[in-house]
């Protein structure tokens, strides 16, 4: 009990001191750093709620056996703001998802990397997107397509 | 005459160090003269019943930190030093942090949009959004303002750790309120967006994290009761030529700005500056806690819109996962001492 209190306290800890690192809740708290997973699955719902969106996948388990994930993901008014949608997402979008696993030993995980079966990033905005600068050079540090 | 060469050397500051960004700017870009020209002859729109027109979308997100960092010395950069300070905060955001650190659980932000390099954001060449202490810095806390800090961190520690019960968790992540709600309206983060309407007697402002409306009477009409606190305390406002001032008091004290008390007052000034850029500043006078107001001065660049709802609560699982984790770690813990005992 109190080692997870001092281990919650330095996820918080190293969370402020990353600066940049500012999101709704402390990740570490939801999601074990232990338990990292790359799943390869169907995209077959985007739930679009705040303060996180859900998106639904159906990954099949090493018997065959289809079993469904719900990844936690970006805010959906960003996503929304980045030209992101839910006609940008298909259902039936191939996705393979590196994500860290839920706390509650349920079928949840974080969503760190979507990555399609091409090798791009799914959401990753363009200058062109609509909450971005329209003009000028690409936005320092904003990372290319792969 | 000299009193005309440092208005205008003002007006230079003004264009360099708070101007801003526009959609249309190149990053890091010094305004040439035809641009300064042009700022020149723009005059502030205005409403049908006449008053200085400051609506529609805006944005505060910068990175730009309230407090100068302590390897800075001056108070404002370079157009390349700011270069490099955007370069270096924007990579930091876009890194990949080392998998398997906690550090590393969270999204990749680029992917997410929640990284500020990919929206639209505030450029000043400040290096902290106080002006005043001129050090860029909060002014020192009173003894009152050290015992109240003091008092707030004992009860966290007593009320245990934040995954022991949903009053233990942050206010933000409760979908109560968001710190950048206001006021002092603050880059949230991400979504760090407003909507600015105006009527009659009156301005709303509405923040999208989380879904607040400051509704803000212009009537002069008499302030509330002091027994009466809210969440974004009571607004008055009024207009200093084109500049709109806002007093708010009546703070109810659970969304502490900074460590301040229920007794802060903020007085904030909004004005427009050019077509995109939207003037903030903000004074915090607190006697309780710091030992002299200070003021900041976040500009505001416009956004798109519309503005989304957040509707925080209906989609909040995070809170759920996040206890349900916590009582399943320490059942596994206890039974792991409990075998460790019979063993």
């Amino acid at each position: 009990m109190r080692t997870k209190h001092v281990i919650a306290g330095v996820g918080v800890g190293l969370l402020v001191m990353a600066g940049p690192v500012r999101a709704h809740h402390a990740f570490s708290s939801e999601f074990d750093v232990k338990k990292p997973l790359t799943l390869k699955g169907t995209i077959t719902k985007w739930e679009m709620i705040n303060p996180h969106s859900w998106f639904h996948l159906e990954v099949k388990d090493p018997n065959g056996q289809v079993v469904e994930w719900m990844i936690e993901g970006g805010s959906p008014n960003s996503l929304i703001r980045q030209g992101v949608t839910k006609n940008s997402i298909p259902i039936g979008t191939e996705v393979t998802i590196e994500a860290y696993a839920a706390k509650d030993a349920t079928n949840k995980a974080v969503g760190r990397n979507f990555i399609l079966a091409d090798g791009k990033r799914l959401f990753v905005g363009s200058q062109g997107s609509p909450g971005a600068p329209d003009s000028g050079p690409a936005a320092p540090g904003t990372q290319p397509l792969k | 005459m000299r009193h005309r060469a440092v208005a205008s050397f003002g007006v230079l500051l003004v264009a360099i160090a708070v101007t801003v960004v526009a959609t249309r700017s190149v990053a890091g870009q010094a305004p040439s003269p035809a641009k300064a020209a042009a700022a020149k002859k723009w005059t502030v729109p205005r409403t049908p019943d006449g008053q200085p027109d400051l609506q529609g979308f805006w944005t505060n997100s910068t990175y730009v930190p309230l407090e100068r960092p302590n390897n800075v010395a001056k108070a404002i950069y370079t157009e390349q030093e700011f270069a490099a300070m955007i370069k270096d905060a924007a990579a930091r955001e876009t890194e990949q942090t080392e998998p398997g650190t906690i550090a590393d659980v969270h999204y990749d932000f680029t992917q997410f949009g929640l990284d500020r390099s990919q929206s639209a954001f505030v450029k000043t060449l400040r290096t902290s959004l106080i002006v005043d202490p001129s050090n860029g810095k909060l002014p020192p806390l009173t003894a009152e303002g050290q015992k109240r800090a003091a008092d707030r961190a004992a009860e966290r520690r007593r009320m245990g750790a934040t995954t022991d019960a949903v009053q233990n968790m942050p206010i933000g992540t409760r979908c109560l309120i968001m710190a950048g709600s206001g006021p002092p309206m603050m880059s949230a983060g991400y979504n760090s967006n407003y909507q600015i309407v105006q009527s009659p007697g009156y301005v709303m402002i509405l923040v999208e994290m989380i879904h607040d409306a400051r509704i803000i009477p212009l009537d002069g009409r008499a302030p509330l009761p002091e027994n009466m606190r809210q969440w974004m305390g009571d607004s008055r406002g009024h207009w200093e030529g084109d500049t709109l001032v806002i007093e708010t008091t009546n703070l109810n004290g659970k969304n502490p700005y900074r460590g301040s008390s229920e007794k802060m007052r903020i007085t904030e000034r909004l004005s427009r500056v050019d077509a995109n850029t939207l003037g903030y500043q903000f004074t915090v006078d607190d006697p309780a806690t710091w030992s002299t107001p200070f003021t900041a001065e976040a500009p505001m660049t416009k956004s798109v819109g519309p503005i989304f709802e957040h509707a925080c609560h209906e989609g909040n699982y995070g809170v759920r996962n996040t206890l349900v984790g916590a009582r399943l770690e320490e059942k596994k813990a206890a039974e792991g001492a409990a075998k460790k005992t019979s063993q």
